[in-house]
């Protein structure tokens, strides 16, 4: 299950490095939890495009065995860390540009 | 075209990205100094955890299904592309959705 263990550190760096490194606090926002309600349901239809089709295999070992649209749920972790920290950092950059002096974004 | 089959639902994905950034007017290309910054990062982070993954065989790919264009040892050029593409689709539907909303972009600047 090591898998698992990764993708669990992942949401957990992820939730680490929204609140505190780059100070964005996505987590608590509304407008975060809106967004990921919006890509949450094309995750599902990618993860089900590449596993039925069998295009990505998961080492049973590795992966604790329980499914969703034909994928690991881990995937669902991988999927909201990486969502997270995407959106983590596009703040951070954009506010520090921001600070900076650089145009504001419309 | 079998060996496209991976490479099939990154062109959706982009699809949605570019109907997105066009739909609502985003211009998202004028941040795009920002945009390169987290696109970097992220595709750092995530295609060096999908390396390591791959070479302890944690998940692999159907050989037949992808381009078979490995980028890194074993790591197919696919796996690149949907680490460009997603987040970019998670920036652009963000930004999409402050502007639906009307929220603010900032929580600090308010």
């Amino acid at each position: 299950m090591i898998y698992s263990d990764i993708a669990l550190d992942a949401v957990f760096f992820a939730v680490i490095a929204d609140l505190f490194i780059l100070r964005t606090q996505m987590i608590t926002r509304g407008i975060y939890w809106l967004t990921y309600g919006l890509i949450f349901p094309f995750q599902l239809l990618t993860n089900w495009w590449l596993t039925s089709r069998k295009i990505v295999q998961y080492s049973p070992s590795e992966i604790m065995g329980r499914r969703l649209a034909g994928a690991p749920i881990e995937d669902l972790l991988f999927g909201f860390s990486m969502i997270l920290l995407t959106l983590a950092l596009w703040e951070f950059f954009l506010r520090r540009s921001r600070k900076t002096g650089t145009e504001e974004v419309a | 075209m079998n060996h496209l089959s991976y490479l099939a639902v990154i062109a959706f994905i982009s699809l949605c990205a570019f109907g997105v950034n066009l739909g609502f007017r985003l211009r998202i290309l004028r941040r795009w100094r920002e945009l390169l910054l987290t696109q970097l990062a992220i595709v750092v982070i995530y295609l060096t955890w999908d390396t390591w993954a791959i070479a302890h065989k944690h998940w692999f790919f159907d050989t037949h299904q992808i381009m078979n264009f490995d980028l890194l040892p074993k790591v197919p050029i696919e796996e690149l592309l949907f680490f460009i593409v997603v987040p970019l689709t998670v920036i652009l539907s963000y930004q999409a959705l402050l502007k639906l909303t009307g929220w603010r972009q900032d929580g600090e600047s308010q």
